[in-house]
């Protein structure tokens, strides 16, 4: 349950605030929180209990996905002749970049007086460290194509945890920032991957698209693809809350603006629920 | 000065409608004008500027900068498409005509989202994004000029998004996801030009405590740089936020 999570995850307060100018702003967000409380007991409060809208929960949250893709470079890395030697230093920025984003975010827990979780022993496989269930990811670590496309959906997954995020992030502007920069960050990494995919002869381009060869998953690894490119498709946008923008009106031959039909959905990254993808991150702890 | 057009529908404005440039300038012009016919008494006017165009303030201000990195772009897609280099492959056609495709998506969205009724000028008739500092006839050319651009408008997007207000929250979102398709364009154009130089030093800092994250530029920063291809427009910034 959101509420008294954060309030349980807030760590006593070390007296030398001055140093944590992100202190207040997870304090802030635990007294809004408690303040809400007799209300938050209502009847709406289950359906908004799996509903991370807090900046703890956005920035934890965020934290697992940076750990779980830095662990998943990491053992590529380390795995013997998985990434070609031409592609060593691409794996190695990509490493590196979420090493820096999982300590941004450290950072910015620990400023904040937070208790930083404890880093899961990722499992690859899918089989959620359990030998005896199947495993749902085969060969990630030994065939280079399969590392890749899982290296694909968890950087596609990762673009979009970030989108869902960003604006929750509400009461700190300056970790809004590193989060609209970080974001940005990974789709380069996601449209560095889908070339190197499509350098090896997959139908894949660099922005998620109707027409990408699709990754195929065991039903109980499905939640993956969905978190990673689940409605993606979606050709409608809103302007305005219910007002889709009436694209056919102004797409036209006869201006010279009209565009190929999936042109229309690759122009828009889409977000996704955190339910989704904290479905999908399960899958590796 | 008669090429503008825009000034009568402008004039039709009644509310101080967010839709339009700031043409105060062009307009201070035109008064300038009909006072000096009037008399000769009339106080020595400032020279105005008419090719100055100044963003509004908040969220509409904005939108318009989006509308210029669109317009920017989808000119040089829209050439690079017509009339493609010799030596651009058949594959990276193919990703000029998704770009291409993409930034006529934003560019008329944008407009419609400055003004739903179409029925106004936004800009002069004659403002143009001018190609001509370009060499689009060659691959190198095409994809030094399309790097220049997409990571100018990478940059500029999570700087952009600071300011939206969350005063119509579709609107900002809408922005987000057009933002991280911006870095994958930016992205690729890097691997088509040298092959992983995608998220290298010269976009993403490296040291101190924003390693990781991707270098962005204000919109000041921005505009001066396309300062040359707007010529003789003037776009400013003043009225916007600066990002902090």
């Amino acid at each position: 349950m959101k509420l008294i999570s954060l309030l349980d995850h807030l760590a006593a307060a070390p007296a030398d605030q001055s140093a944590a100018p992100r202190r207040a702003v997870l304090r802030q967000v635990g007294s809004a929180a408690l303040a809400a409380l007799p209300l938050g007991l209502g009847a709406s409060l289950p359906a908004a209990a799996d509903t991370k809208d807090t900046s703890y929960d956005a920035v934890t949250q965020l934290l697992l996905l940076e750990r779980l893709q830095r662990a998943l470079y990491t053992r590529a890395l380390a795995a013997p002749g998985l990434i070609p030697l031409t592609q060593l230093a691409d794996f190695q920025r990509l490493r590196l970049h979420q090493d820096q984003h999982v300590a941004f975010l450290t950072e910015a827990l620990q400023a904040a007086g937070a208790i930083v979780p404890t880093e899961p022993a990722f499992d690859f496989s899918g089989r959620r460290g359990v030998v005896t269930n199947p495993v749902l990811f085969p060969n990630v670590l030994s065939n280079f194509d399969d590392f890749l496309a899982l290296a694909q959906q968890l950087e596609d997954l990762g673009v979009r945890l970030y989108k869902t995020q960003a604006f929750n992030i509400t009461n700190d502007s300056q970790l809004l920032k590193a989060v609209l920069r970080i974001h940005a960050v990974e789709a380069q990494h996601s449209a560095h991957v889908r070339s190197l995919r499509r350098g090896r002869g997959v139908a894949v381009k660099n922005w998620p698209s109707d027409t990408d060869a699709a990754i195929v998953r065991p039903a109980a690894a499905q939640v993956l693809t969905t978190a990673a490119t689940g409605g993606e498709e979606n050709p409608i946008q809103n302007l305005k809350a219910g007002m889709p923008i009436p694209f056919a009106n102004f797409l036209l031959i006869r201006d010279n603006t009209a565009v190929r039909d999936s042109a229309l959905s690759e122009a828009f990254d889409e977000p996704l629920t955190t339910t989704v993808a904290q479905a999908a991150l399960n899958l590796f702890v | 000065m008669s090429d503008h057009s825009y000034l009568p529908a402008w004039r039709e404005q009644s509310l101080g409608r967010r839709l339009f440039l700031r043409v105060s300038a062009a307009s201070a012009a035109s008064v300038a004008l009909v006072a000096a016919g009037c008399s000769s008494s009339t106080p020595e006017p400032v020279a105005p500027d008419p090719f100055q165009l100044t963003l509004p303030s908040g969220d509409p201000g904005l939108l318009y900068y989006a509308y210029l990195l669109a317009i920017a772009q989808a000119t040089t897609y829209q050439k690079v498409v017509d009339a493609p280099p010799t030596d651009l492959t058949p594959a990276e056609r193919a990703i000029f005509a998704d770009l291409r495709d993409h930034e006529i998506v934003y560019r008329e969205m944008l407009k419609y989202a400055i003004d739903p009724t179409g029925a106004n000028a936004l800009l002069p008739t004659d403002f143009a994004f001018k190609l001509t500092s370009f060499t689009l006839t060659t691959r190198a050319g095409v994809l030094a000029a399309a790097q220049q651009l997409e990571d100018l408008v990478a940059a500029a997007y999570p700087a952009l998004l600071q300011l939206v207000t969350s005063s119509n929250p579709q609107q900002r979102t809408l922005l987000l996801k057009m933002s991280t398709v911006h870095a994958r364009h930016a992205a690729t154009v890097h691997d088509l030009l040298v092959p992983g130089s995608f998220a290298n030093n010269d976009i993403v800092e490296s040291t101190g405590t924003l390693a990781g994250q991707l270098r962005t530029k204000t919109p000041t920063e921005v505009l001066a740089a396309l300062a040359p291809f707007f010529a003789p427009f003037v776009i400013s910034a003043a009225n916007l936020a600066t990002p902090i």
